[in-house]
């Protein structure tokens, strides 16, 4: 392993450097400082031979020159001493007359990431962007971004800003690309570049010579120019017209964004677009580049959700190849499941069928999602094919089944009947505690249909000390409870054990909990217990609701392109948060909505869960600004969100205090019990540094309090969380006092 | 934009990285959340593209090494696997096969590479030609480096075209167009065609001198998908001969204006080898080969296998590199094999029967049977029957394309388009090609 001995290896490295007969052989020389750098890749720390390898730049071979800067730029933030020693060679590099030598000691010095180089690189960097050399010109306007990039506090230098505008106008296309890039970061905080009228017309017409990396990234600038008439848009799109394509998908996938977020307004447009991108996708989808392949079928996911019917005709292309890679498998059968239609539907199930008995028992599981999803349409046949597949008698395809099942009961009542007769036998071949649950669940709410539900969930109260998932024993407490409702005689002996193991013996809590719920709930009598749990049965209209949302491709149009189609909406939102509490790994969305399993139970649960305040929302208690912080603060922002409460009697101020300071909310100043008007102001901050400032006033005469809250981030989920807290504790604190 | 680079062997070691933005965070760590993440991670991948607290690692392999893009950003995805294909090639254009031997024993070119490839993370140039101005493998020492590379470095992309540097010459002008081509094919047990598709590359080197400017030409029937233009009236005429294009994209060189509206592709080309075209049909292929499988379960110990692959092309071109494997199922004890051609084995370590044969000319048959034993098992589960898959290798265009014409002018140095010498090839090669049993 590289980390061992590490020591004798560098000192090795540094009696080599310092040697002057390897010094004046060139080719030797070159040699130790490649081990210095193969080193240093492998991850041993050779920071100390930096004042050797600094000697070693100065030297006229360029490979040796370009690795001792590789080498610097690594370990400058740790010797930034040491490093300033090299600054010299750099600057005098930086006047060479080869362009290449004045370009690489430019790069290397604006890449030093170090406290303390801006003052020695502002000048270089001038001089470079009037170099006469493209290549020079290129680097410098990059480190404009790097300079900036190094002390982001510093203020945005106007000069330099204009200086970049104007070498938009560069004859050298990757300059032009490269100064839309460098802007962009520097003007990060007042929102980027600015794309106005000549500047989108000067981008658009370049667009021909740039290369595809800048083509792609220029549509993506784009997108910020909002043209003033329709001819101006159309001519436009017109001109883009050709990106559509492009040999690069990247360009595709980039032109195609800017033509939908163009043509908000046209939704024909829209789908001329989305037409004419078939072709592309199609072949992105069928490349022999797996990955590309991917984010291909990520994205005809996405459009296939606004246009069901849009790669309907094509559907043989997502037909699964044995040979392909696990995740594209599992991306073509969820493609293949949203684009059924009348015609294929016979096809895409036939294959489908093939997938559930695949090796693999995730595509398998997935297959049979997916048929589930088929089923809600075209019920009939699809439940036929999972009854069929029961037969296997294999755990992981049985239990993929029952949840379907599950589900599809919920959707589509009229198959009811075909299911209940499918399910007896079931509960031999299922393992899993999501399967189990449905299995139960299905029993529970159907058991009057299924003759011999009560013994298979006697089964499982015989057995419910060795159960090892807490779920499980709630779903069972609920389905015991509920067939009991239809089917006493049979069910009354065990549902008493059930409630006896639960109160005695259980560890759980919530298993607890919940076994002492339903007996109290029992002792206040039957007709209470039925008002309770005789929910509905099905509610087809869920399956029509879900996802409206998604549906207008404007809802999605920002995000196309993006990496929020490659993970999922839902793992996009946790990675994106701010929250720093819950990691959240990329979940399978197998089985679409339903697939919590609680979700489908429609009872009082919060009567069961203790009052959760505000789940992942965390005020952090290091939040303490001293009054003058907060009066600039208060005085910068706008009020977020204002609110009237009721309330009663005077203030107690230390009441006040001791209540919020509980909840990490921090009084900063407060009147004197009694003053009128009462005011009083309070900070709160959240773990990612959102800051809540506060300020109550108290009205005697219809005796309520104002509220106004201001934010220092917009965050209106955060926000929420906040009111609701404090809102809480106000509450509290009135509710003491009547 | 890329925050870092890294590639790693198949043991997740690090051959080669690359940091270019801060915003990575720690070194070590990125390079360690990959290894123990991905490449060490027990169940399959399960996405190229992976979270890991926030970043998101973007991955291509090639052969055993993985190359990791790091970033921060919302990025685009197509944008960053694109970069890592081009990578992968520029690295394969200046030392062949992406190896670890190979990676190791270029280390210091690959570092200039991705030095003058990526700034700040974000790409720069990336044309193979164009770069080789810039990598100074040999140590080019800076005085000595003569006047006229210097002023090709200012030169080179001042010019109008990006592509080609001017003043190059030949004494022998020459172009070889090489047609690509690979057919994929998902047949069900029936013989009937599930899915197939040509995908095929038209590529292209020249050795030209001056700015010369080229016309090609091919049997095109294209459907490219022209809003409002219709282009029926076309297919009547030219009939058999032409074939119809789903999807096709053109290097950045062929005037697409041109294309659309006299649909003639002409260009001038880059110096040396580049891709002038990429295509995809799905109608009309040929298919090369077909197989017929036919299993039978002689009781629960026995399996009879007997496979006949017909080729469909004519009879005076002969396949090549021809290989078809045959899987057998996992609890397989012993394997006899009769085969009229070629060579069968069965390898156990890869649970298939593998046939080869080295040549084979158009419109023949050939058989092989194949009596397999099995060991008793008590699993209920069935054998999945993996689908029979082969390759080979034929001389000509599954998707019926043809060259038609290559026309090169150049009209300011005195060579006319006679004494171009042009050498025109087709291959065809089987990509994923399988039939269900």
């Amino acid at each position: 392993m590289p980390y061992l001995g590490s020591e004798d290896i560098v000192k090795e490295l540094k009696k080599a450097l310092c040697n002057p007969h390897i010094q004046a052989d060139r080719p030797r020389y070159r040699n130790v400082i490649q081990r210095v750098i193969r080193h240093m890749t492998q991850g041993v720390d050779v920071s100390s031979v930096f004042m050797d390898m600094v000697k070693a730049s100065a030297t006229v071979d360029i490979v040796q020159k370009k690795l001792v800067y590789l080498y610097m730029c690594t370990y400058a933030p740790l010797k930034p001493d040491l490093a300033l020693l090299a600054i010299n060679t750099l600057c005098k590099d930086c006047s060479d007359p080869n362009p290449m030598v004045r370009g690489l000691a430019l790069r290397s010095m604006c890449s030093l990431r170090m406290p303390g180089v801006q003052e020695y690189i502002q000048q270089p960097i001038l001089n470079g962007l009037r170099d006469k050399a493209s290549y020079v010109r290129r680097v410098a306007v990059l480190g404009c971004a790097k300079m900036y990039n190094l002390h982001g506090d510093s203020e945005v230098d106007g000069t330099l800003v204009n200086e970049l505008y104007s070498l938009l106008r560069d004859q050298d296309p990757i300059v032009v690309v490269n100064c839309l890039r460098a802007l962009e970061e520097i003007l990060k905080h007042e929102g980027g570049v600015v794309i106005n009228k000549p500047i989108a017309h000067h981008l658009l017409n370049r667009m021909p010579d740039l290369d595809h990396w800048g083509q792609a990234e220029v549509l993506g600038f784009l997108l910020r120019y909002q043209p003033r008439s329709e001819e101006e848009l159309f001519a436009i799109l017109n001109l883009l017209d050709s990106s559509l394509q492009s040999s690069s998908p990247a360009v595709v996938m980039a032109a195609t964004k800017l033509f939908l977020v163009l043509a908000k307004e046209f939704p024909h447009v829209q789908t001329d677009v989305l037409v004419r991108v078939k072709g592309p996708l199609l072949t992105a989808c069928s490349s022999e580049s797996r990955e590309l392949c991917f984010a291909a079928l990520c994205h005809v996911r996405r459009i296939l959700r606004s246009l069901p019917g849009h790669f309907s005709s094509h559907y043989k292309k997502f037909f699964c190849s044995y040979s392909e890679p696990h995740y594209i498998k599992l991306q073509k059968v969820e493609v293949l499941c949203e684009l059924v239609n009348d015609e294929n539907v016979q096809q895409v199930l036939d294959e489908l069928r093939d997938y559930c008995t695949d090796v693999s028992a995730d595509l398998a599981q997935a297959a049979i999602f997916a048929i589930g999803g088929i089923a809600r349409t075209y019920t009939d046949q699809c439940v036929q094919i999972l009854t069929e597949l029961l037969v296997l008698r294999q755990e992981h395809i049985t239990s993929a089944v029952v949840q379907t099942f599950r589900n599809l009961v919920w959707l589509c009542p009229q198959c009811t009947e075909a299911v209940c007769q499918a399910l007896p036998g079931c509960e031999e071949n299922i393992q899993d505690s999501e399967g189990k649950q449905a299995l139960i669940w299905l029993l529970g709410v159907h058991g009057e249909i299924i003759p011999n539900a009560p013994y298979v969930l006697e089964d499982f109260v015989e057995n419910v000390k060795a159960e090892t998932f807490p779920a499980v024993k709630m779903e069972l407490l609920t389905a015991l409870l509920r067939l009991f409702l239809s089917r006493p005689a049979e069910c009354q002996d065990m549902l008493g054990r059930l409630l006896y193991y639960c109160l005695e013996e259980e560890k759980d809590m919530a298993v607890r909990d919940r076994g002492l719920f339903y007996y109290r709930l029992l002792l206040t009598g039957i007709d209470e217990v039925k008002r309770i749990l005789c929910s509905p049965k099905s509610d087809p209209s869920l399956g029509l609701l879900e996802d409206q949302a998604e549906r207008p491709v404007n809802s999605w149009v920002s995000e196309f392109n993006t990496l929020v189609p490659m993970y999922s909406k839902a793992c996009w939102a946790a990675i994106s948060s701010s929250q720093v509490s819950e990691p959240h790994g990329p979940e399978p969305s197998g089985n679409g909505v339903l697939s919590a399993s609680g979700s489908l139970v429609l009872e009082n649960k919060e009567e069961l869960q203790p009052l959760c305040d505000s789940g992942s929302f965390l005020l952090v208690p290091n939040g303490q600004l001293t009054a003058e912080q907060f009066e600039k603060t208060w005085l910068s922002l706008e009020v977020a969100h204002q609110e009237v409460l009721p309330w009663q009697g005077v203030a107690h101020p230390d009441t006040i205090q001791t209540a919020l300071q509980v909840v990490n909310i921090q009084a900063i100043a407060l009147s004197k019990a009694g003053v009128q008007p009462w005011k009083a102001y309070f900070s709160a901050q959240d773990g990612a540094g959102c800051l809540f400032l506060t300020e109550l006033l108290l009205d005697p005469e219809p005796s309520q309090v104002h509220l106004s809250v201001k934010q220092s981030q917009a965050k209106a989920e955060a926000l929420n969380s906040f009111i609701s807290v404090l809102k809480t504790v106000i509450g509290t604190i009135v509710g003491i006092k009547s | 934009m890329i925050g870092g680079l890294f590639i790693y062997n198949h043991k997740g070691e690090v051959l080669i990285s690359r940091v270019y933005r801060d915003d990575i965070g720690n070194r070590r760590n990125a390079v360690d959340a990959f290894r123990v993440n991905v490449i060490h991670a027990r169940q399959q991948v399960r996405s190229p593209v992976t979270n890991i607290a926030r970043t998101s690692f973007f991955h291509v392999k090639r052969s055993n090494i993985w190359l990791a893009a790091v970033t921060k950003q919302n990025v685009n995805a197509a944008m960053v696997f694109e970069f890592l294909y081009k990578m992968c090639d520029v690295m394969a254009a200046y030392f062949g096969k992406i190896s670890e031997e190979n990676i190791k024993n270029n280390f210091v070119l690959i570092y200039e590479l991705l030095d003058e490839i990526l700034d700040f993370g974000y790409p720069q140039n990336s044309e193979t030609g164009a770069l080789k101005t810039f990598i100074t493998q040999q140590g080019i020492k800076s005085q000595h480096q003569t006047k006229e590379e210097q002023s090709q470095i200012t030169s080179q992309v001042t010019g109008q075209i990006g592509w080609r540097r001017e003043g190059i010459k030949y004494r022998r002008n020459e172009l070889f167009l090489d047609v690509l081509e690979s057919v994929n094919l998902l047949m069900s047990p029936q013989g009937q065609v599930l899915s197939a598709h040509v995908s095929g590359r038209v590529v292209m080197k020249s050795y030209l001198s001056g700015m010369p400017e080229c016309k090609f030409g091919m049997n095109d029937k294209i459907v490219i998908e022209k809003q409002g233009k219709g282009t029926a009236d076309e297919t009547g005429k030219s009939g058999k001969q032409s074939i119809a294009i789903d999807d096709c994209t053109f290097h950045q060189c062929v005037r697409l204006s041109k294309f659309d509206s006299e649909r003639s592709i002409s260009f001038i080309p880059p110096d040396g080898e580049f891709e002038l075209m990429r295509y995809r049909t799905t109608k009309d292929i040929i298919l090369p080969f077909r197989v017929i499988p036919l299993v039978r379960e002689v009781g629960r110990t026995k399996l009879e296998v007997k496979v006949v692959i017909k080729s469909n092309f004519k009879p005076s071109l002969l396949a090549q590199k021809i290989e078809v494997r045959i899987p057998t199922p996992l609890n397989t004890s012993g394997v006899q094999v009769i085969c009229m051609k070629g060579k069968a084995k069965y390898k156990a370590s890869e649970n298939a029967i593998v046939w080869k044969i080295k040549r084979m000319a158009g419109m023949k048959e050939s058989q092989i049977s194949a009596e397999i034993e099995l060991l008793p098992t008590n699993d209920k589960k069935k054998w999945a029957r993996p689908p029979i898959s082969m390759n080979f290798e034929v001389p000509f265009a599954p998707s019926g394309l043809k060259v038609r014409y290559l026309k090169v002018f150049e009209p300011k140095l005195n060579y006319s388009d006679h004494d171009v010498i042009k050498w025109v090839r087709y291959i065809g090669r089987s990509g994923i090609y399988e039939t269900r049993c």
